[in-house]
């Protein structure tokens, strides 16, 4: 049984009543519409909606990238006790993201000019301030977890798409965080790629416990996630997943 | 290796604008002060060609060619003193030469011991010459003035009305405003005649047991005597002659200008690199900003960049001065890239370089990781 199956478990975020409108005028619409949404740990959630419906928004509004008008991003600190991520200063928020939060885009958005190994080790040496050996042990760690141990010494350009999008995932859980959020992860893949990153997404919720939140078009996944949810004009919906 | 360091070898291409304006800077700058203290050295031939350690002159003298006469009496206030080997005489004044063929040339003439282990011996004389400038109104000039004093196959011409004779030609002297003539004290006291007083002299000049004697001596008497004569190491007055006569000459302004003007060039192609090269690392660089990772070191990474195109620029900059230096050698000119340009001119064209890593910093005040979602 996965963790948050369990009734005691408690969410690691909430998004509460948030709302978030673009333009104004005639032009103003309404990305989010008093949306409010759990995630817990161990699970992988996915979202979906047609283009514009205010998937990325809400993602972003989540994972402290961008502040909802209103509303209140809740999350765990490091005493279980939940804080609203829009109260924090904008240090405290980026070190909060720092400690709990790991990201996955379309776009691979690697250095060119790093190894995959580095690319890792960039995020714990910076982020971290680890030291070189811990740096590269971590890294060595996750690349072997990912498959990408032959990799590890190779540059984007060596590195097919699918490859690719698996050292972004390992620079994403490289420093374990409680929280993944994952923007169209898939849709730059083919459907083998697409499935090898969905089953990483679902291990990172599965096996190291943390809240994915998965953001895609791609109706594919649906097997493979623990909770869906659909949002269209801003308004979120719980939806059950088809059977297996 | 640094990722700052890593990412420019990965993307020298992008980069290599860049590292070639800091080498264009590098190059402008040191070969201009080069040029021009190669120029005024030639200002200090006297004292840089002579073993002397000290020199005495009158007071408040700046350039070794505008020492006035000083009474020769002077030497008692030198001799006798502790670690002093030897003082002697020595004459310098402008005088006029007229040539065989017609016409006149100032000339600067330097009247020393003839002493084979003298002062104020130039360095290049040898023990004939030497020896054949013991002859009255004996000189020698530098071979490159030859032609310009009109120096025929009789070897004759006059200084000051008086009739001299070129004994001999010595190499590596060049002139300035005035070819250097090379003779005895009493042959320059007989041809300046009445512009050199009885019993005055232009400089006395000591030599020491050693360097840091000399550099005492020289306080010593400075602080007895500061008021009526003019006292320096050979150093100190090979510059203040050279840094006399650059800013004498406002040489100095032009070649100020011809740096910035260089520098400018270099920062505002070094900046446009810099900036353009983080702006496509942006997407990048957002991803950091999304894990939370500070600004700061991004900011921090783009400035390790722009020193390392710096210090780059300057490395291939120096084997081009070095280039430069032998050809302008060859055409006769001297590029003096001393240790001080050459240490100089990184300092400023790196400090340039990470002037236009900040401008660059723009750029990284504009990524967003809000961007990166779709």
């Amino acid at each position: 049984m996965m963790p948050w199956a369990a009734s005691n478990v408690s969410p690691v975020l909430q998004g509460v009543n948030l709302m978030r409108t673009y333009g104004d005028g005639t032009a103003r619409r309404s990305a989010l519409q008093n949306v409010s949404v759990d995630l817990y740990p161990g699970q992988l959630v996915l979202l979906m909606g047609p283009s514009g419906s205010g998937k990325s928004t809400l993602l972003a509004a989540l994972s402290g990238l961008l502040e909802p008008d209103s509303g209140q991003v809740l999350a765990a600190d490091d005493d279980g006790r939940m804080c609203d991520v829009w109260q924090m200063s904008a240090r405290e928020r980026e070190a909060y993201r720092r400690r709990h939060t790991g990201f996955v885009f379309q776009g691979y958005n690697l250095f060119p000019a790093l190894t995959a190994r580095q690319q890792l080790e960039l995020v714990l040496k910076w982020g971290e301030n680890a030291s070189g050996g811990e740096a590269r042990r971590r890294a060595d760690e996750v690349l072997d977890k990912l498959g990408l141990s032959a990799n590890k010494n190779k540059k984007p350009a060596q590195l097919s798409g699918g490859e690719k999008q698996r050292v972004a995932i390992g620079r994403a859980l490289v420093k374990n965080p409680t929280l993944v959020f994952a923007d169209e992860p898939t849709s730059a893949l083919d459907w083998e790629n697409g499935q090898k990153v969905i089953e990483l997404l679902r291990d990172a919720a599965h096996q190291r416990g943390a809240a994915v939140l998965c953001v895609s078009h791609d109706a594919r996944l649906l097997p493979f996630v623990d909770v869906f949810y659909h949002l269209d004009d801003g308004r979120l919906e719980r939806r059950a997943l088809p059977a297996t | 290796m640094s990722i700052a360091l890593q990412t420019l070898w990965h993307e020298r291409t992008r980069y290599a604008s860049g590292v070639l304006a800091v080498t264009f800077s590098a190059v402008l700058i040191a070969l201009q002060c080069g040029l021009l203290l190669g120029l005024f050295k030639i200002t200090s031939i006297p004292i840089d060609n002579t073993s002397a350690d000290v020199w005495v002159g009158s007071n408040k003298v700046e350039s070794v060619d505008l020492g006035r006469p000083i009474p020769a009496s002077y030497l008692s206030r030198v001799a006798g003193r502790a670690g002093i080997t030897s003082v002697e005489s020595y004459v310098a004044a402008f005088a006029s030469f007229a040539k065989p063929a017609g016409g006149t040339e100032m000339c600067f003439l330097l009247g020393s011991s003839l002493d084979y282990d003298a002062a104020g011996a130039a360095k290049v004389l040898s023990r004939e010459q030497l020896d054949m400038l013991t002859m009255p109104n004996a000189i020698i000039v530098d071979e490159s003035d030859v032609k310009r004093l009109g120096v025929t196959e009789e070897k004759k011409a006059k200084i000051n009305g008086k009739e001299v004779l070129v004994v001999g030609t010595v190499n590596g002297l060049k002139s300035l405003a005035a070819p250097w003539v090379f003779c005895s004290v009493h042959t320059a006291r007989h041809l300046l005649g009445f512009m050199l007083p009885p019993d005055h002299i232009t400089y006395l000049l000591a030599k020491c047991d050693t360097p840091d004697r000399a550099r005492e001596l020289a306080a010593e008497l400075k602080a007895e005597y500061g008021d009526d004569m003019a006292v320096y190491t050979a150093e100190q007055f090979s510059t203040g002659s050279r840094v006399y006569w650059l800013f004498r000459t406002k040489a100095g302004i032009a070649i100020g200008y011809a740096a910035l003007l260089g520098l400018l060039v270099g920062a505002v192609i070094t900046a446009q690199t810099l900036y353009s090269a983080t702006a496509a690392n942006a997407k990048e660089f957002a991803i950091l900003l999304a894990l939370g990772i500070p600004r700061w070191r991004i900011s921090a990474m783009v400035l390790a960049q722009s020193f390392w195109v710096g210090v780059v620029g300057i490395a291939l900059a120096y084997p081009v001065c070095l280039g430069l230096k032998y050809g302008a050698r060859q055409v006769g000119a001297d590029v003096d890239l001393r240790w001080e340009v050459l240490v100089g001119t990184a300092v400023i064209t790196v400090g340039m370089a990470l002037a236009a890593g900040f401008f660059a910093l723009r750029s990284v005040r504009q990524i967003e990781p809000m961007n990166l979602l779709r």
